[in-house]
């Protein structure tokens, strides 16, 4: 009997989350550019926590924490995950704001308070049904994946310097660069561009 | 087993529900600073209109050269290209990129 009530309150609260859902769809569509509800966020919290295997958890970084590994994490960093996390892995990006969910910001305690193995796996197996894709592969992957780890454990305290530095390192397109060059030009004493005044979507 | 189908399940109805968030591109403005503040600067740009672009925490302020620089650095006459987010009806810079006015020949 009491396995029934509760396989019976299981269904019920399915048909109505999905009656929720099926109402919201109406009603907004399926934006990704949407901001996740509460629950889905603890959802997919506890997902990615799933997701995880528990050996992985346990594991410890190899790689040493020294300015060389930082640098080689940043550059990286820059080159490759910046354009949805931000160099400060802030994920106040153009593409971060599209994507659903969101790139968390790794600054913050919901990504700190994950273990260093856990950090790990998830750059190199990605997350299913979000935007993060796996990098791994290979050993040299490990290895960048591990500096990768320091350099989300020193995101809290990166410095000003550092990102300007990352900033040199972000892919640019052609029109990035014809753009980048115009401003240089123009502050070393060239006239301003036509548009002086131009949405710019990197 | 169990409770992972369920989380999931529940997490896939749950991904519909959604609610919509704006997003705004970066913003470019270059010109002549003609007004610096503690809070916000403002820009003559080329084709002779002023604009307003706020100064937050985060902004920052470097040289033409990458260098990093101050507030106290910034001064009128100096030419700038300002990367800016709009916030609203604002512009809040996240880089202030400036050419210093050389000192006069004496």
């Amino acid at each position: 009997m009491k396995r029934n009530s509760l396989l019976l309150l299981i269904i019920v609260v399915l048909i109505g989350v999905g009656v929720a859902a099926a109402l919201s769809i109406l009603h907004d569509g399926l934006s990704a550019r949407a901001k996740p509800t509460a629950l889905e966020a603890m959802l997919a919290h506890k997902a990615r926590h799933l997701a995880i295997p528990a050996d992985a958890r346990t594991m410890t970084n190899p790689i040493p924490d020294n300015a060389q590994n930082m640098e080689d994490a940043e550059m990286h960093f820059a080159d490759h995950c910046a354009t949805c996390h931000g160099n400060n892995g802030g994920g106040d990006t153009m593409y971060g704001k599209g994507l659903y969910p969101k790139p968390p910001d790794l600054r913050l305690p919901q990504t700190q308070e994950l273990s260093d193995g856990e950090i790990f796996w998830i750059i190199e197996n990605g997350v299913r049904f979000t935007g993060m894709p796996g990098f791994g592969g290979d050993d040299d992957s490990k290895q960048d994946s591990w500096k990768l780890v320091r350099l989300i454990r020193h995101f809290p305290k990166l410095s000003m310097d550092e990102q300007m530095m990352m900033e040199k390192n972000n892919p640019k397109s052609p029109d990035d660069m014809e753009e980048e060059k115009q401003e240089n030009d123009f502050l070393n004493g060239a006239p301003a561009p036509k548009e002086s005044e131009a949405h710019h979507h990197h | 087993m169990k409770l992972r189908w369920l989380i999931g399940l529940l997490g896939v109805l749950a991904l519909t529900a959604s609610a919509t968030l704006g997003h705004g591109d970066e913003k470019h403005v270059i010109g002549t600073l003609i007004k610096v503040n503690a809070d916000s600067v403002v820009v003559k740009t080329a084709d002779g209109k002023s604009v307003e672009v706020k100064l937050i925490s985060g902004t920052a302020i470097v040289m033409r050269d990458g260098k990093a620089a101050k507030l106290s650095d910034l001064t009128t006459g100096e030419k700038v290209v300002i990367h800016a987010k709009p916030k609203g009806d604002t512009l809040e810079a996240s880089e202030v990129r400036f050419s210093p006015v050389p000192p006069p020949v004496k």
